[in-house]
């Protein structure tokens, strides 16, 4: 979030996600339109034509699906500050599902429609579009990587696989977009013989690819150069979970406040590949930030071996979780497990601002009450209430959570902005209780910012 | 918010909208003009006339043959045919045929019965190539159709032209003129057939 915004945003009517929503399917319809333009309407008469022409379409419209999905993960700051990280996680989640049924979609009308025009057996006829059109065994080989990328996303698969082998799939999605380019314009009957189109896609791909590198590659590269951050020290706060100190130059022109994550790699083997998002843990300093991690895969077990001296890339700062949408000089902040990281460095931030403040620290037990000496000085000053809530609703037998006891520890909650960050059912539950004793969804402030 | 946390139908939703703007783009463009010829983009006259040939009324299915030489495209294609006949020629400057001496049959007199002449067609360009055809007659029967220069520019135009190109022919043969259906699939190949096999007519006086 720029320095020059912070205060008191009113929400704009058109709110800025939809603006850019717009956008795209502005484009959208451009694409169509290509399509539109370039077809006659006798040449799409009889069943086989007409399935080949909704073939077209739908190629046309999947591959700019796959730009706009690059588009979301390209950090580009435009992006990040209209629609936020989270949501736009969350769109290309939802979106690649459909992207990968549109290509096959593509696939099978295609091939279909030539078999009815030609009188071949659909599958023959696909042997005889994949073996003798050209450039086609290269889009099949993109096609593969999608559909496999597309399978180990898909929710029931997701939970069974590394996160790195996940994302090192996911990688190779760059090199399916190169693989399937070139049978667009080679065979893509609205591109052969049509310079102005082949010139409008091709300036749509290179576009794509430049904002990549840019935000993907050349500023990281020089955020590297320039803030030079190292592991300082790794600190236990409870079993399994560990914070870990950063150590930089510079770290103020990150940008970074309190509530915001990044995307951190550390420079151990097996683990530069992979960014995993952590918030700030503490409101960020010039020459140090620190996260704090809960071990719940193979990265953040490793994080908790991890040597001082370290070098560390960071990404970002991301996220909406910060002291400028709270606009009530009244907050509630609700963490739960190693949610309570961004709580905490949030939480300072607001009390500096002279924010009344309350925090409820959810946890199963008594153990994972994490950075609980550092409430109890923050809330020496008196501004700042500590509800600690343990126990698994399991054996509780009743959520704690629950708007009534919300409403019991904060008689005021109404009046609040209220922050949550937590593991996903929770928040979800809490932010359906919030709804429940009349809060509106712009006092209201989550996030969720798993990758995947 | 996630805004997809708890709301996967939001996703089959997403899907729905997308397989709708496919199939309502595809929709409306049917409906635009379900009758519509093609239009051709040009006709380049045979500046090659016809030829003496005997006929091969015999020769199964025209091979997808490269043009001949002489058929290469000219660009004084300037005056208009005043030929009624050649059907849906709409389209601006889309039918002519080439000068008289150019163009007029070398057959053996316009009286000679049984002589086989073989006359070839303008070069009807199209929105995928070329289409252009020899027309074998046999006094005024036309007995084949040779295809001498077809899009070529994309394998899918190949293959379109062995399936519908020997379906054209016999629909001339069976019509004995150009004034044949479009083959569904094939229409851009069909009406740049039907005026090739049209100009070859007209030059030979049939």
């Amino acid at each position: 979030m720029s320095g020059a915004a912070r205060g008191r945003p009113v929400p704009p009517r058109w709110s800025p996600g939809l603006a850019v929503r717009l956008a795209l399917a502005a484009w959208g319809v451009v694409v169509v339109a290509l399509w539109w333009f370039d077809t006659s309407a006798s040449s799409v008469h009889g069943a086989g034509p007409a399935m080949t022409a909704a073939g077209r379409v739908s190629g046309l419209l999947a591959a700019y699906l796959v730009l706009v999905q690059l588009l979301f993960m390209a950090r580009i700051p435009v992006l990040e500050r209209a629609v936020g990280f989270d949501r736009l996680a969350a769109w290309h989640r939802g979106l690649g599902t459909n992207v990968v049924l549109l290509i096959v979609v593509h696939i099978l009308l295609t091939v279909w429609g030539y078999g009815l025009t030609t009188h071949h057996q659909p599958l023959s006829e696909l042997v005889t579009v994949v073996t003798t059109y050209p450039e086609m065994w290269k889009a099949t080989v993109g096609t593969l990587l999608f559909v496999a990328v597309g399978v180990v996303s898909a929710r029931a698969v997701r939970r069974r696989v590394s996160y790195e082998a996940w994302y090192l799939l996911h990688l190779t999605v760059y090199l399916a977009v190169l693989l399937v380019y070139s049978h667009q314009t080679a065979t893509g009957v609205d591109f052969v013989g049509h310079p102005v189109n082949r010139l409008l896609w091709q300036g749509m791909y290179l576009a794509v690819a430049a904002c990549l590198v840019v935000w993907r590659l050349v500023l990281p590269a020089v955020a590297v150069a320039r803030h030079r951050m190292t592991v300082e020290r790794v600190v236990h706060e409870a079993p399994g979970v560990v914070s870990v100190w950063i150590r930089g130059r510079d770290l103020h022109r990150l940008g970074a406040v309190a509530g915001q994550f990044l995307l951190w790699r550390f420079a151990v083997r097996g683990h530069l590949v992979s960014a995993h998002p952590y918030s700030l843990s503490a409101p960020p300093r010039p020459d140090r930030l620190r996260i704090t991690v809960r071990a719940t895969g193979d990265h953040s077990r490793a994080i908790a071996h991890l040597r001082p001296g370290t070098p560390v890339v960071a990404e970002g700062p991301f996220g909406h979780f910060t002291a400028e949408h709270a606009t009530r000089g009244r907050t509630l902040l609700v963490g739960g497990g190693s949610g309570i990281g961004p709580v905490r460095a949030l939480a300072e931030d607001l009390l500096a601002r002279g924010d009344d403040v309350v925090v409820v620290h959810r946890v199963s037990r008594a153990d994972d009450l994490i950075l609980w000496l550092e409430f109890e000085r923050l809330a020496g000053n008196g501004r700042l209430i500590v509800h600690r809530v343990v126990g698994s609703r399991h054996d509780l037998g009743y959520d704690p959570l629950a708007a009534r006891f919300l409403v019991a520890a904060v008689p005021d909650v109404a009046e609040r902005d209220v922050f949550v960050c937590g593991p996903p059912g929770m928040t979800r539950a809490v932010v359906q209780a919030l709804r429940g004793l009349g809060l509106s969804d712009k006092q209201i402030h989550t996030e969720e910012f798993t990758l995947r | 918010m996630n805004e997809n946390a708890g709301k996967p139908y939001r996703a089959r939703l997403g899907f729905a909208a997308l397989m709708a703007t496919v199939a309502l783009a595809v929709g409306a463009k049917t409906a635009t003009g379900p009758g519509e010829r093609p239009v051709a983009l040009a006709v380049t006259p045979a500046t090659a006339g016809a030829s003496q040939q005997p006929a091969t009324t015999g020769d199964p299915a025209p091979a997808p043959a490269t043009a001949p030489t002489s058929a290469s495209g000219d660009g004084n294609s300037t005056s208009a045919s005043g030929d009624a006949g050649s059907s849906g020629s709409n389209s601006s400057g889309s039918s002519s045929s080439g000068p008289g001496s150019a163009g007029s049959p070398s057959g053996s007199g316009p009286s000679g019965t049984a002589t086989a002449q073989t006359v070839t067609g303008d070069a009807v360009s199209t929105r995928y190539g070329s289409v252009q055809v020899q027309v074998v007659l046999s006094g005024k029967t036309i007995t084949d159709v040779v295809a001498l220069r077809l899009p070529d520019r994309e394998r899918r135009d190949i293959e379109i032209n062995n399936w519908a190109v020997p379906i054209l022919r016999q629909e001339v043969l069976d019509a004995q003129s150009a004034r044949i259906d479009t083959v569904s699939g094939a229409s851009y190949t069909s009406y740049g057939y039907a005026q090739s096999v049209q100009s070859a007519l007209d030059r030979a006086g049939a």
